[in-house]
């Protein structure tokens, strides 16, 4: 008797819903078919390869910062830096086409992975909490961009990096099948290598994870670096897209849009848990969010609205369903 | 960290190569560019003869302590980031003249955040300037700052866009362009080029500031008083910023595939609807005109190769002007309280002229 009511108790902790575990699984799944079948319905152009490819070129940076926002966020942190990374990511690109384009990107990426070191390096040695420590990135790396770039923004002319943003192989652009590349890669490193079980173990538990031995701030330095060359790779692409690079401008908010497409994909904010394919649907449906309102002409005050009230669902389900 | 930061560029600053296939306007241009300010061949021209539209303006009419410019410091409040063109060629050219008439100038960039404009304009009153120029990021935000300048009784000269309150009593005055004649134009252009019919999208600037107001209004209205076959069928806010514009443009095309026409409410939102135009595979200057307003460089560089249809300008280059008044301010016959510029306007007959001769920023 007493032993069935224990382990009712322990299926059913206080506040926990049934409902909410298979609903922040699925919601995001169940919203993108919605919003496509609306779409489909109101607009006779909406299911085409042209729209499908103005979506992608708009989803694809943020679904590869999100990439490496979902590791943070694993380890039960947050990267605030990564629009100040796309920022310098455009300053540097045209300082360097000189040498190649190929160098310049290479570049931009070892940059982005400095920066990622620097957080890294006051989160896991320094002990400063990650929404500390990448807030001061954040707003320091766009100076720095700005400052690098020098007075106005500059047009960028390598077909290379124009092509990355423009062209694509098969009807779908060049940056759509980097992008899921990356996340296959990323996929790959959170379920099949130690280093993905092994952030998942510090996200869940730091103290007991350095118990029992892992090397907490390698993982934590190396999660960061990853997320800064991330974003980098996603600048380049803006770059190539926007074909002009504005380090006052580019990246602006992609910390927050990249944040919502994790948490909307079902990762919850405390750590310990990592959904890569929640985090594509997840960048998936805010894109679908977006393109709705722009192209049904809603004012854009609403479309900011409309996008709080979605993260507050996303985070008030995720929150119901987490069991600790 | 902080060290780490500066120590990297440092490091790599010195072997830095821009591309060299980069056209003109890619490195240096700012500087080449701007310093025509000086030399007068983008001088700002005032459009009434008379030197101004509103009544006279005197220091002692507003309230302000008689001055010399020169024995006292100049604060100078920019709205948004020098990474627009026009945002730099404003900077430089207050800054240049300042300089060339000994006038010791401090200055605070806002980037494009009013609440920080606020904060800007009031540290410059207690770091001790005794006159303020301000390039106003929004027409309702800045109560707070113009109130602290008012109480002090230093008299504030706002520039490119207005603020709301009383000219020579809450501010000097404003110089700027007439924003409102500037859309209309832009309306005449863009239906030209579309021959008087089709379908156009209005990428709008950031709302809440004449600027954008006055360019949409200008614009509908020319549209529906002259052009009957023209409509207007999406219209959306693109906060005046590249990026963005390229964002709402693509999925505007992607809603409206009969699209002919864009009329981007400043220049960099026009770089982003091309570049969206030619990621939805077509041709901007012949499936879709567009025009715009500013002036910059690349723009006149694409009314010039036919991407464009035309660009009216927006003359950035307000030192001189600025100066001049408040030193009329301060004389006997005061300054006008609204000085509207003469802008030019970039066609494909003039804008290769215009930017071989140094005219364009």
């Amino acid at each position: 008797m007493t032993a069935t009511l224990t382990s009712t108790k322990a299926e059913q902790p206080v506040g926990r819903r049934r409902w909410a575990g298979p609903v922040a699984k699925y919601a995001v799944y169940a919203g993108i078919v919605v919003l496509i079948v609306v779409n489909a319905v109101m607009s006779s152009t909406f299911l085409s390869l042209d729209n499908l490819r103005v979506q992608l070129y708009q989803a694809v940076p943020v679904l590869i910062v999100a990439l490496g926002m979902a590791l943070v966020i694993g380890t039960e942190g947050i990267d605030l830096s990564v629009g100040g990374v796309i920022a310098l990511t455009s300053a540097v690109l045209p300082l360097y086409l000189g040498y190649g384009v190929w160098v310049a990107i290479a570049l931009a990426i070892l940059a982005g992975g400095v920066c990622g070191a620097i957080s890294g390096s006051l989160v896991a040695f320094a002990r400063v909490q990650p929404i500390v420590a990448t807030l001061s990135l954040m707003i320091g790396l766009r100076g720095l961009a700005v400052i690098m770039n020098g007075a106005t923004a500059k047009p960028i002319n390598d077909s290379t990096l124009l092509n990355l943003g423009l062209t694509g192989w098969f009807g779908l652009p060049q940056m759509a099948y980097i992008g899921a590349g990356l996340v296959a890669v990323i996929a790959f490193v959170v379920r099949r290598t130690t280093l993905g079980r092994n952030l998942v173990a510090v996200g869940d538990n730091a103290s007991a994870s350095f118990l029992a031995g892992l090397p907490v701030r390698r993982i934590l330095l190396s999660v960061y670096v990853i997320s800064g060359m991330l974003a980098a790779v996603a600048g380049v692409l803006i770059a190539g897209h926007g074909a002009y690079a504005d380090p006052a401008n580019y990246g602006l908010n992609y910390e927050l849009l990249a944040i919502t497409a994790v948490v909307v994909g079902g990762t919850p904010l405390s750590g310990g848990q990592i959904r890569v394919i929640g985090t594509v649907a997840g960048t998936i449906f805010m894109q679908l969010v977006s393109a709705t309102l722009i192209q049904n002409n809603v004012k854009n005050s609403y479309e900011q609205m409309i996008e709080a009230v979605i993260i507050c669902i996303a985070v008030f389900i995720a929150r119901e369903s987490a069991n600790r | 960290m902080a060290a780490v930061a500066a120590a990297m560029v440092l490091g790599t600053a010195g072997c830095t190569k821009s591309s060299s296939s980069g056209n003109s306007s890619s490195a240096g241009s700012s500087s080449s560019g701007s310093s025509s300010s000086s030399s007068g061949g983008g001088q700002q021209q005032v459009q009434t003869a008379a030197g101004g539209s509103g009544p006279a303006c005197t220091s002692t009419k507003y309230g302000a302590p008689k001055l010399d410019l020169t024995k006292v410091t100049v604060g100078f409040s920019q709205s948004e980031s020098t990474s627009n063109p026009f945002r730099a060629t404003e900077t430089k050219s207050i800054t240049d003249e300042a300089k060339r008439l000994g006038i010791k100038l401090i200055q605070r960039n806002a980037n494009a955040n009013v609440s920080q404009q606020n904060t800007d304009i009031q540290d410059m009153i207690s770091q001790g300037a005794k006159v303020l120029i301000v390039a106003p990021e929004n027409s309702d935000g800045l109560t707070p700052a113009l109130t602290a300048a008012k109480a002090k009784h230093i008299p504030v000269l706002t520039i490119d866009r207005t603020v709301k309150g009383t000219a020579c009593s809450d501010f000097i005055g404003f110089i700027g362009s007439n924003f409102y004649k500037q859309a209309q134009i832009s309306a005449d252009d863009l239906a030209g080029g579309m021959g008087g019919k089709g379908e156009v999208a209005v990428l709008q600037g950031t709302s809440g500031n004449n600027v954008a107001t006055d360019r949409t209004n200008g614009f509908t209205s020319q549209i529906k008083a002259k052009y009957p076959n023209i409509k207007v069928v999406a219209s959306q806010t693109a906060n005046f910023d590249q990026a963005t514009g390229q964002k709402v443009m693509e999925q505007i095309l992607q809603s409206h595939p009969k699209l002919t026409g864009v009329y981007a409410e400043n220049d960099t939102m026009a770089l982003g609807a091309i570049q969206a135009i030619r990621a939805a595979g077509k041709t901007p200057g012949k499936d879709i005109k567009v025009v715009a307003i500013d002036g910059t460089q690349q723009c006149v560089q694409d009314v010039a190769n036919g991407v464009m249809v035309a660009d009216v300008e927006t003359n950035p280059r307000f030192g001189p002007l600025a100066f001049s008044s408040l030193q009329k301010f301060y004389g006997s016959t005061g300054t006008s309280t609204k000085v509207i510029i003469a802008d030019h306007h970039f066609t494909k007959d003039n804008a290769k002229a215009a930017l071989s001769n140094g005219d364009v920023y």
